[in-house]
């Protein structure tokens, strides 16, 4: 192995280290604020390790994605999930269904997890970046977390966000990204998904007068 | 060519109705006569496919329909031609004001082509976004009406469905991550037909969990049990025409997905692993929607559990051989055509009835006497008696179980259909009969909107009594495709190292990460 090469490895399981944290931040923090600057600095970070990995690999069209990234993910979305946020004014995870302690304990566990699933990959694995694919693993089965166990609908799309990032790093580090133009269509889904929740999240704060998701129980059996 | 009549005409008016404010009842005209369009060109690929020939389209077989294909494009165009015709676009009810009109017939075409373009792509990365973006086309139409039954519906759906759907990109990723690794990127990498032909040289360790990650995805859009959740309250709370979309082919454009790499895993793994797996879920699914029938307190909610049993039935199917695979398709298009109906006459019972509760209707056959017969013979139909279609893909499946040596399987899900039997007969038999609920006057509204629904029976009955030669063959060539995947010359040609051996593979692969 190379010095560049084993640069560039230990920088990209740097870069996704800070991802993964990031994405443990929604189970330690209370404020939905707090979370939506978590996803925003999350989203800079990926965009850092996506345009790295176009250094490294040679492969310009990730500085798009890196790009596309940083404008959709680490400005736009941010700010529009800011609005929100201002609009029902200061929401908190004050009762999650899991505590803070615990929550804390199974994410541990969950990379772990993340760890023992993915060691087929990285074993079959050549390219440098193979390291960081169970911290993608681990982001990914976090956000899951955090999506089953946070009350707030806010929080429950942050989770889904942070899932997206979890897949496009596991994406980045194994196979340098999937296609540009399967890329941009990947972008335009989630841009238009996070759209329609954000309505979805109107129109349940104007029913039940809150976006606690606790309350949506009408329909069973 | 066809591929334009095909996927052309749902753009076209989702783009007039889109133009045309505020809603005038001739855009729904227009969109009524494309969406036969659409239907024909379907029957056009279905032409082909008899004539040995499929249908590509667009530089590099972009788009391609095989029979597998032809058999789902059938359906979806089948269903949006009804839900065309009878949906707000046309009617005539106070129910639907133009607002409302105008954003169903936006998105609802929206929503069919992405079903369309999903299971023509010969992109696997492509027919990921567009399983994606039917979510979120359809997820938009649920609070047609705001109400808060409707908005909680809404926010499960499209929080449980773009979850899963997610997971199924990371599946997606994970195979294309092996395919890379042995054979470097490559421009083509994710199209089906050469994911087929790399198949056997991928390794089974990693598409075991790609297809783990798979199954779960699709499978939450396929209805498949424990990811079904989401599903009864969406189909229920969505209006008719829309209900009858999701869950007569939405539902399948999920299997459809979880079938094509059902293929590549199963030449890379075997075919073991993945059957195992559908058995495990079908039977779940099964087994859950059978004792949440018996619960039943609600007639839509009723339909959207028989589609997570249907679904179930069809995963065991896959599952066992050619046979089951046969018996599977078949009750596919029949389930389709079947629950579509079901949905639609459900959506005249709740017009007239005003709820969708089971207790709070009665007298069904006095007060809507010709809407009770097509309810009645639908829900015969789906309980599996002759002379229906669902009869005859039941049976076969059944004679497939035994012929697989799967006795004990077979006797679970005839003890489980049996309690799903009796559950349904019972909640018809309320429906049907019954004092009249005062103050109704008998008589039917909009007696033409039961033209199109008699057709569908029309078609359920043929189907049980004959099986029509064209029907036959494209089944036939069917499960040939979902044996051994899609094949096509111009691809193997493309792809010298389908049969390579896995050193020669990873020594080229090595060699690209060199140059990195």
């Amino acid at each position: 192995m190379t010095m560049a090469d084993s640069l560039f490895s230990q920088v990209s399981v740097l870069g996704s280290s800070l991802v993964l944290i990031f994405g443990i931040i929604l189970l330690w923090r209370r404020g939905v604020r707090a979370y939506i600057t978590a996803l925003a600095w999350q989203s800079w970070v990926l965009a850092g390790v996506t345009a790295t990995v176009g250094w490294f690999g040679g492969d310009p069209q990730l500085y798009w994605v890196a790009g596309l990234l940083l404008v959709i993910k680490g400005l736009g979305i941010p700010r529009l999930l800011r609005a929100m946020e201002a609009r029902f004014g200061a929401a908190r995870e004050l009762e999650p269904y899991v505590n803070t302690a615990t929550s804390l304990v199974i994410a541990g566990l969950l990379v772990v997890f993340a760890y023992a699933i993915t060691r087929p990959l990285v074993a079959v694995a050549q390219l440098p970046t193979r390291a960081g694919m169970p911290l993608a693993m681990g982001l990914v089965f976090v956000s899951l977390f955090v999506i089953v166990s946070r009350k707030k609908a806010l929080t429950q799309v942050i989770g889904f966000l942070m899932l997206e990032n979890g897949i496009a790093l596991l994406a980045v580090l194994g196979a340098y990204g999937v296609p540009l133009i399967v890329e941009i269509g990947v972008f335009l889904d989630v841009l238009m998904g996070f759209l329609v929740m954000q309505i979805f999240v109107y129109q349940i704060h104007a029913t039940f007068d809150s976006i606690d998701v606790e309350q949506l129980n009408r329909l069973r059996h | 060519m066809l591929f334009l009549a095909l996927l052309a005409p749902p753009l076209l008016s989702a783009l007039l109705a889109l133009l045309v404010t505020p809603y005038r009842r001739a855009v729904g005209w227009v969109n009524a006569l494309l969406s036969l369009v659409t239907l024909g060109a379907a029957v056009g690929l279905w032409a082909a496919i008899l004539a040995g020939e499929p249908a590509t389209g667009g530089s590099d077989e972009f788009l391609r329909a095989d029979a597998l294909s032809t058999l789902f494009a059938l359906c979806v165009s089948f269903v949006t031609a009804l839900a065309a015709w009878l949906g707000p676009g046309l009617a005539r009810d106070e129910e639907w004001g133009p607002v409302q009109a105008r954003r169903f017939s936006v998105f609802v075409n929206l929503f069919a082509f992405t079903m369309l373009f999903a299971v023509t792509t010969n992109n696997v990365g492509f027919m990921w976004i567009a399983i994606e973006a039917t979510t979120i086309t359809s997820a938009v139409l649920i609070p047609l009406t705001v109400t808060k039954p409707s908005v909680e519906a809404s926010w499960k759906y499209i929080l449980i469905g773009s979850v899963g759907i997610a997971l199924a990109f990371a599946g997606t990723v994970l195979g294309y991550f092996d395919f890379v690794n042995l054979a470097g990127r490559h421009e083509d990498a994710l199209t089906w037909t050469v994911l087929m032909a790399a198949a056997r040289s991928l390794h089974p360790e990693v598409l075991q969990i790609a297809f783990v990650f798979i199954l779960i995805g699709y499978g939450t859009k396929a209805g498949i049990a424990p990811m079904h959740t989401w599903l009864p309250d969406a189909h229920s709370e969505a209006p008719a025409p829309l209900s009858a979309m999701l869950s007569g082919v939405l539902t399948a454009v999920g299997l459809y997905a979880v079938i094509r790499w059902r293929a590549v895993v199963s030449a890379a793994v075997g075919p073991a692993f993945p059957n195992r797996l559908l058995i495990v879920l079908g039977l779940l699914s099964l087994a859950i929607a059978a004792f949440s029938l018996v619960i039943q307190r609600n007639y839509k909610r009723m339909l959207a559990y028989s589609t997570i049993e249907h679904t179930g039935l069809m995963c065991v199917g896959l599952a066992l051989g050619p046979l089951g695979a046969f018996a599977a398709m078949l009750h596919l298009l029949n389930h389709s055509v079947a629950k579509s109906m079901m949905f639609f006459l459900a959506g005249r019972v709740a017009d007239r009835y005003r709820t969708t509760e089971l207790a709070r209707v009665s007298g069904l056959l006095r007060t809507m006497p010709g809407t009770a017969v097509l309810f009645a013979a639908g829900m015969l139909a789906m309980i599996g008696l002759p002379p229906f279609g669902l009869f005859i893909s039941e049976f076969a499946l059944f004679r497939a179980g035994f012929a697989a040596g799967r006795p004990w399987l077979m006797g679970a899900v005839l003890v489980l259909l049996t309690v799903a039997f009796v559950a349904l007969v019972g909640h018809l038999h309320r429906m049907l009969y019954g004092s009249r609920i005062p103050g109704m006057e008998p008589g039917e509204r909009q007696r033409l909107g039961l033209v199109p629904l008699g057709l569908s029976l029309a078609i359920l009955v043929v189907l049980g009594l004959t099986l029509p030669e064209p029907v036959a063959t494209l089944l036939d060539r069917t499960v040939e495709v979902i044996g051994r995947g899609p094949t096509s010359p111009a691809s193997a040609r493309r792809w010298p190292t389908a049969s390579a051996s896995r050193s020669a593979a990873s020594r080229s692969s090595a060699a690209t990460s060199c140059t990195a």
